[in-house]
C-alpha cells in the first residue's frame, strides 16, 4: 500500500471519527436482543451524552434502554477507552524505542499484571474489597511495580539506555512469567478463569470499570498529544534530539510513565489484550506517516474502533459463548496486517 | 569582535575515560574555524562537549548570550543552548519517512512550547532556512528518498531554522562526492559572510585550507596548535600530528597552502618525463623547480649553499641537490658532483644568478654541459651585465656559452616551453 500523503489529513481524521461513531452504535445494537440502529443512536445521544432535549420524551422501549445502559454501552465504551489507550501506548513505546517490535507490554506491564491477577485468583479467590474485585487492583499494582522495577534496573544515574530498558524488560518479564506459572500450579481450580483473564475480555463490565479507566485516558491521551513534537524529534535519534534542545532523559521518563499507566489501566480492566498496541500504530502510520500529531490522533480513533469491532465479534461469533477478545484481535487483526504488509511496497517503519 | 564561544581548560570523555584534556580556545563572532586532527584525536567528542550533550554539561564551556555576556553551559537549559548553537552531525541517517518540510520545521523545537503551534516568525525562519539551502523544492519529498547532497542540505536547513549564532559541523563533507563537497563548503562560506560563526570538523586539510581562516589541530585529545592556516599547516605539524611526510606548497590558483603526500610525489617520479638539471641560487630557481617538478620531470640542482633559499626549497621538494657549506665558495669536490648530475640530465638550465668568484665554477659546469652536447638553456630575466661581479669575466663566459650552442630564454615560462619541446624531440 502506497502511503497516501495526498490524503487530506483532516478528512482522514473526520472519517475515523465517523467510523468510531458508527461502530459504537452498531456494536451496541447487536446482541441477543437486536435493537434498531436508530433507536440505539437516540438512546446513546440522550442518555450517555445528555442530549435528551434533542428527542423530547423517550419514545423507545424501556427494555432497550436498560439493556443498552446497563450492559452494552459500558462494555462498548470500555472497549473504546481500552483500544485507544493500548494504541497510543504502543505509539509512544515505538517512538521511544524506535523499534517496530515495541508494544505497550514491552517493559513488563503484561507480566506484572498477569502475576498480580493470578495472585488475586489463587490467594484471594478474586475477593473484593470495598465492593471492588481484587483482580484489577492487583493487576494494576503488579503492572506499575514491574514497570518501576524494569525502569530502575535500566537506569544509570539519571540516564536510561533504551536497549538496556528493552533487555531488562525481557528479563523481568520471563522471571514474572515463571512466578505466574508457579502460582497456577496451586490454583488448579481457578486455572480456566485465569486463562480467560489472560486472554482478555470485556464480558460483564459495568460503568465502574469505565470510571476507573476514564481518568487515565483523559489525562494520558492529551499528554501524548502534547509531546508529539518532541516524539517526532526523538525519532531522529536521542543525540539529534538533544541538539535540537530536547531534554531527552526527562522526555523518556515522562513518556514511559504515561504509556505504562495507560497500558496498566487497560490491562487492569480488560486483561491482557495482545496485538492491538503493536499493530494499530503500524496500520495508521501507513496512512499518516511518522508525524506523531496525526499518528496519535488517528491511532486513538482507529484503535478504539478496532477494539469495539473485535469485542462485537468476540461476543457474537459463537453466541452465547464468548471468545476471549485477545483471540479475536490476533485471529482477525494479524491476517489483515499481513495483507497490508504484503501490499506495502515500502518500508513501513 | 566579541567572543561567542569560550572553552577554558576542558576535560571530557565517556564513562570515566578521558578523551579531551586541557582544551582551551576562544572563538570570536564571525570566525570560520576548522577543527582538524587524525581519527581518534577527539574531534567529535569536542563537538559533543561544546554542545553540552556529554553529561554533566561542562562548566568549562561558555557561550555568549548577548546582553547577559558569557554564560556557562552548565547553567543553561538544552533549549537555551539550542537557540545559540546548531549542529550538523556526522552521517545522520533518516530512518523515518518524514518530509523535508517536517524535518526542517523540527529546527524550531527550541523556540516552541509543547502545545504551541508555529508562529509567523517560526514559519519565516523555516522558509529562510530552506531558501538559503535551496531545499524549497524538496519540501514534500520524503527524507528517506533523498540523495546524499540533498540530505545534507536538508540537515543544514534544519540547523539553520534554529537561527543559531554558531553553527558547528562534524565532517559535513564526508561521504559526499566532490561537487557536493564544494556545494556544502560554499554554503558555509555564504553563511559565514552573513555573520554566522562557523566551526567545522574536517577531514580534508586542503578543503579546510581553502575555506577556513583559522585551524585548531588536535592531537590525542589536546590542542596541538591553534592559529592561522599558514601557521598550522606546516610540514612539521602535519608530520607530528598525522605521522606522515607531506609537502606544503601554495596552490597556484588560490594561493592557499596545499598539501601533497610525499608518497604521491615519489610515485609521480616513476612516470618521469626526463632529467633536468638546474644551476641556480638565491631563489632564482625556485619557481622552475616547482613547475618542472610538478610537471613530472626528474629535477636535480647544484651547486647551492646550504640554507640558500633555493636549497631549502629543493630539500622540501625532495629534489637531489649538490650542496656546499654555507657561505663557502664551490669546492672542487662539489664541482665534480655537480658534473655528475649534469651527466644524467638531458637539459641543463642556468638561472639568472648573480656571478662572483665563489660560484663561478657553476658557469664552468654549464660550459662542460654544452661541450657534452647537453641542451643548455640560459635564463636571462635580468641581463648578465647587471649580475656580473667579476668585472666582465662572467659576461664573457655567458657569451662563450651562447657561441657553443646554449639557448636563451627571457622568462621561466619560456624555459618551461623550451624544455618541453626539447624533450619531445629527445623522446621522439
Amino acid at each position: 500500500m502506497e502511503r497516501i500523503r495526498s490524503f487530506k489529513d483532516k478528512s482522514f481524521i473526520i472519517f475515523l471519527i465517523l467510523l468510531l461513531g458508527f461502530v459504537v452504535i452498531w456494536a451496541a445494537s447487536v446482541g441477543a436482543v437486536s435493537i434498531p440502529l436508530k433507536t440505539t443512536a437516540r438512546i446513546f445521544l440522550s442518555r450517555v451524552f445528555g442530549l435528551s432535549f434533542l428527542f423530547g420524551k423517550a419514545s423507545w422501549s424501556e427494555t432497550y434502554e436498560i439493556i443498552l445502559l446497563k450492559i452494552r454501552f459500558p462494555r462498548v465504551i470500555l472497549a473504546v477507552l481500552v483500544g485507544a489507550a493500548l494504541s497510543v501506548s504502543g505509539v509512544i513505546f515505538q517512538g521511544i524505542f524506535k523499534n517496530p517490535m515495541a508494544d505497550p507490554y514491552i517493559i513488563g506491564v503484561s507480566s506484572g499484571a498477569a502475576l498480580g491477577a493470578t495472585l488475586a485468583f489463587v490467594a484471594f479467590s478474586g475477593f473484593g474489597v470495598f465492593g471492588f474485585s481484587l483482580i484489577p487492583i492487583l493487576a494494576f499494582v503488579g503492572a506499575v511495580l514491574t514497570t518501576l522495577l524494569v525502569y530502575n534496573l535500566a537506569r544509570v544515574g539519571s540516564r536510561v539506555s533504551v536497549s538496556t530498558l528493552l533487555l531488562s524488560g525481557i528479563a523481568v518479564g520471563s522471571f514474572l512469567a515463571a512466578l505466574t506459572a508457579f502460582l497456577m500450579i496451586f490454583g488448579t481450580k481457578d486455572l480456566h478463569q485465569i486463562f480467560l483473564w489472560l486472554m482478555g475480555s470485556f464480558s460483564a463490565k459495568n460503568w465502574d470499570h469505565v470510571k476507573v479507566m476514564f481518568p487515565f485516558v483523559i489525562f494520558g491521551l492529551p499528554l501524548a498529544f502534547f509531546y508529539s513534537r518532541e516524539l517526532n524529534v526523538l525519532l531522529l535519534g536521542e543525540e539529534r534530539a538533544q541538539h535540537l534542545g530536547v531534554d531527552t532523559e526527562r522526555l523518556k521518563r515522562t513518556l514511559i510513565i504515561a504509556a505504562s499507566l495507560l497500558a496498566a489501566s487497560a490491562v487492569a480492566v480488560s486483561g491482557i489484550i495482545g496485538f492491538v498496541g503493536l499493530i494499530i500504530p503500524h496500520m495508521v502510520r501507513l496512512i499518516t506517516g511518522p508525524s506523531h500529531k496525526k499518528l496519535i490522533l488517528a491511532s486513538t480513533l482507529f484503535g478504539a474502533s478496532f477494539m469495539v469491532v473485535a469485542d462485537l465479534l468476540s461476543r457474537t461469533l459463537m453466541a452465547p459463548l464468548e471468545i476471549p477478545i485477545g483471540i479475536i484481535t490476533s485471529l482477525f487483526g494479524a491476517p489483515f496486517f499481513m495483507y497490508l504488509l504484503k501490499r506495502s511496497k515500502k518500508k513501513i517503519f | 569582535m566579541a567572543v561567542v564561544l569560550d572553552v577554558q581548560n576542558l576535560y571530557s570523555g565517556y564513562n570515566g575515560s578521558l578523551v579531551l584534556k586541557e582544551i582551551s580556545f576562544q572563538i570570536r563572532k564571525g570566525e570560520f574555524v576548522s577543527i582538524l586532527g587524525p581519527n581518534g584525536s577527539g574531534k567529535t567528542t569536542l563537538v559533543k562537549a561544546i554542545l553540552g550533550i556529554l553529561q554533566p554539561r561542562s562548566s568549562s564551556v561558555s557561550i555568549n548570550l548577548g546582553e547577559d555576556g558569557l554564560r556557562k553551559l552548565s547553567e543553561l537549559t538544552p533549549k537555551e543552548i539550542a537557540r545559540r548553537i546548531a549542529v550538523v552531525p556526522q552521517g545522520l541517517q533518516f530512518e523515518f519517512a518524514f518530509t523535508v518540510g517536517e524535518i526542517v520545521s523540527m529546527g524550531r523545537t527550541p523556540y516552541l512550547r509543547r502545545f504551541q503551534s508555529e508562529t509567523n516568525e517560526d514559519i519565516k525562519a523555516i522558509e529562510e532556512a530552506m531558501a538559503f539551502t535551496n531545499t524549497l523544492y524538496l519540501r514534500d519529498r520524503l527524507v528517506t528518498e533523498l540523495s546524499g547532497g540533498e540530505r545534507q542540505r536538508a540537515i543544514i536547513a534544519q540547523a539553520l531554522a534554529q537561527k543559531p549564532d554558531i553553527l558547528i559541523l562534524d565532517e559535513p563533507t564526508t561521504h559526499l562526492d566532490i561537487s557536493y563537497q564544494i556545494e556544502v563548503m560554499e554554503l558555509l562560506k555564504k553563511l559565514n559572510e552573513e555573520g554566522v560563526t562557523i566551526i567545522t570538523v574536517l577531514h580534508d586539510l586542503n578543503l579546510a585550507a581553502v575555506y577556513c581562516e583559522r585551524m585548531i589541530l588536535l592531537k590525542e585529545g589536546s590542542v596541538y596548535v591553534d592559529g592561522e592556516v599558514d601557521e598550522v599547516l606546516t610540514g612539521e605539524n602535519i608530520k607530528e600530528v598525522f605521522g606522515v611526510d607531506v609537502l606544503i606548497h601554495s596552490h597556484p590558483l588560490t594561493g592557499k597552502p596545499y598539501i601533497t603526500s610525499l608518497s604521491l610525489i615519489s610515485s609521480a617520479l616513476s612516470s618521469q618525463k626526463g632529467n633536468v638539471h638546474i644551476i641556480c641560487g638565491s631563489g632564482t630557481g625556485s619557481s622552475l623547480m616547482h613547475s618542472l617538478h610538478e610537471a613530472g620531470f626528474m629535477v636535480t640542482v647544484g651547486v647551492l649553499n646550504v640554507l640558500d633559499s633555493d636549497e631549502v626549497i629543493a630539500e622540501k621538494l625532495g629534489i637531489k641537490v649538490v650542496a656546499e657549506a654555507p657561505f663557502s665558495p664551490i669546492s672542487e669536490k662539489s664541482f665534480k658532483n655537480n658534473l655528475g648530475l649534469i651527466d644524467k640530465a638531458q637539459v641543463v638550465v642556468l638561472a639568472d644568478i648573480p656571478v662572483g668568484e665563489g660560484n663561478f665554477k657553476n658557469l664552468v659546469a654549464a660550459e662542460k654541459a654544452v661541450e657534452k652536447r647537453k641542451k643548455v638553456i640560459i635564463l636571462e630575466k635580468t641581463p648578465i651585465e647587471t649580475r656580473d661581479y667579476m668585472e666582465g669575466r662572467a659576461v664573457k663566459q655567458i657569451e662563450k656559452l651562447y657561441l657553443k650552442g646554449a639557448l636563451k630564454a627571457h622568462s621561466e615560462e619560456e624555459v618551461f616551453k623550451l624544455i618541453n619541446d626539447l624533450m619531445e624531440i629527445e623522446n621522439g
